[in-house]
């Protein structure tokens, strides 16, 4: 399941932005103060759960037949996650799932001056005392990851992506994680296929259109907001003696959310029965890949309705 | 009827009446006991609509949809957008999006995102017709009334040119 880990500092509106980050997906938000009761209930008494709360030295401590209780919390985070997407905030989660592939971890800062305002505001403290807790806290964050964990936290290699919020709202900044969170969980998706499937990963940044026809059914595609990836992938479909590929299919459009590839035949019939060949290999070599082709009178039949031009030239057999 | 060029009649009104009441039956059968609202996609299937959601035994919601494109002065192409919405509310009831003809699928496509984050507990699809051959993206096709591999069908909803969606039979146009 998926997983995004938040790593905030204090007053950086970064609990504002994991719960609406939780109600947007509908994903449980799992923070530092539900752990302690939810996974060492039945480990910890309460002087241990004090400790717990207040020692970053104790996590290092063993649990009879359990390990640490380190250990302990991933091996509790690993079963939820496995169980079910998740937003975790706090806790080294950054750290626990690095490996993770499915997971997103996010760091969300703000400059000292901002987040003093915000602690002044939400406290009605003094700018001094603001200054102080925000010390004590980003002190306590830091060492409970460099203890349990051996990481700082504000090595920004850890993150996928840091979020400014003097700059960013909230509303912004969960945009913007939902928008990288759909992105990383399809090239997972599709990294992972490719690694199963022995196909060709080439996922371009950029789509650079083979010819005009693809350009303007990208833009018909586009118009009904149906996501796409322009050839994400190839399908080797002959090999020679010694296994090299002979012949391959890069279908010219991959729709994420439909998980069907698309290739246009607008214009040569040679291509379109060379076409069909590629298509029917695909369909026996990688079975359960859904595979189409966009026929001449189908892609004339949107163009004319939506009255785009059409010059109808350069189509290539790929 | 005049001006009107049929090279054959494809579905009698018979055969469709016959049809849209086994479709009524055996959404009534698999939907008894659920919250269902069908919602018919228009103008194509007004008459499909009207009369599948009577061949339905269950106290059903109806309620109609349309989407249209807009020309947009930034773009070549214009957005599609929904021109009409829902009056009813959808979330965490059972969605049957009722079409005329499902062609390449890129519009019940758009509708069947667009209605899904309203987050309803399920949305399908049942069609009159669909042509299985130019169908472009693999949409939830619950119940379809017949598989079509022609072109330039008009009536029952069905038109050319805003033309014919009132025949009581659907026919083939001699084009």
């Amino acid at each position: 399941m998926s997983i995004i880990t938040i790593s905030r500092q204090v007053g950086s509106l970064g609990d504002e932005v994991a719960e609406a980050l939780s109600s947007k997906l509908d994903w449980e938000l799992i923070t530092r103060n539900q752990l302690i009761d939810r996974f060492f209930a039945d480990k910890a008494n309460d002087k241990q759960k004090h400790l717990l709360n207040e020692s970053a030295k104790f996590y290092l401590s063993e649990i009879e037949g359990y390990g640490t209780y380190k250990d302990l919390l991933e091996q509790s985070l690993y079963n939820l996650a496995g169980n079910s997407s998740a937003i975790l905030v706090g806790f080294g989660s950054q750290v626990i799932f690095a490996g993770n592939p499915d997971a997103v971890h996010v760091r969300i800062i703000a400059p000292e001056k901002t987040r003093i305002t915000r602690i002044r505001k939400k406290y009605s403290v003094s700018e001094t005392e603001a200054g102080q807790i925000l010390a004590m806290a980003d002190t306590k964050h830091k060492r409970f990851v460099s203890t349990v964990f051996g990481e700082d936290i504000t090595n920004s290699s850890l993150y996928h992506i840091t979020l400014n919020t003097s700059k960013l709202g909230v509303d912004e900044c969960t945009a913007a994680i939902i928008a990288l969170q759909r992105e990383h969980e399809l090239r997972c998706r599709l990294l992972k296929e490719n690694e199963k499937m022995d196909t060709l990963d080439h996922q371009t940044d950029l789509p650079v259109f083979k010819n005009p026809s693809e350009a303007e059914f990208a833009r018909i595609l586009d118009m009904y907001q149906i996501a796409w990836k322009y050839e994400p992938k190839t399908f080797p479909v002959e090999w020679d003696a010694e296994g090299n590929i002979t012949l391959a299919f890069s279908p010219d459009f991959y729709l994420t959310q439909f998980d069907t590839y698309l290739e246009l035949t607008t214009m040569n019939q040679k291509y379109v029965t060379e076409k069909n060949r590629k298509l029917k290999k695909v369909r026996e070599l990688y079975p359960g890949t859904n595979i189409r082709i966009v026929y001449k009178k189908d892609f004339i039949s949107l163009i004319e309705r939506f009255k785009m031009t059409y010059t109808g030239d350069g189509e290539s057999c790929t | 009827m005049k001006d009107l060029q049929v090279k054959q009649i494809v579905y009698t009104e018979e055969a469709i009446r016959r049809r849209t009441e086994e479709l009524g039956k055996q959404i009534t059968a698999d939907y008894e006991g659920k919250e269902l609202i069908l919602i018919g996609v228009l103008k194509g299937s007004l008459y499909f609509f009207s009369d599948l959601t009577r061949a339905i035994d269950l106290p059903i919601g109806v309620d109609l949809i349309s989407i249209g494109n807009i020309p947009d002065t930034t773009s070549q192409t214009g957005i599609v957008r929904i021109m009409k919405d829902l009056d009813l509310t959808i979330t965490g009831k059972h969605v049957l999006l009722i079409e005329d003809i499902l062609r390449t699928g890129l519009t019940t496509a758009y509708l069947l995102q667009s209605l899904a984050t309203r987050k309803p507990a399920d949305i399908r699809v049942c069609t009159l017709l669909y042509n299985p051959d130019r169908l472009l993206i693999n949409v939830p096709i619950a119940y379809y009334g017949f598989e079509v591999n022609r072109n330039w069908l008009v009536g029952y909803g069905m038109d050319v040119d805003e033309k014919w969606r009132n025949l009581p039979y659907i026919a083939e146009l001699n084009r």
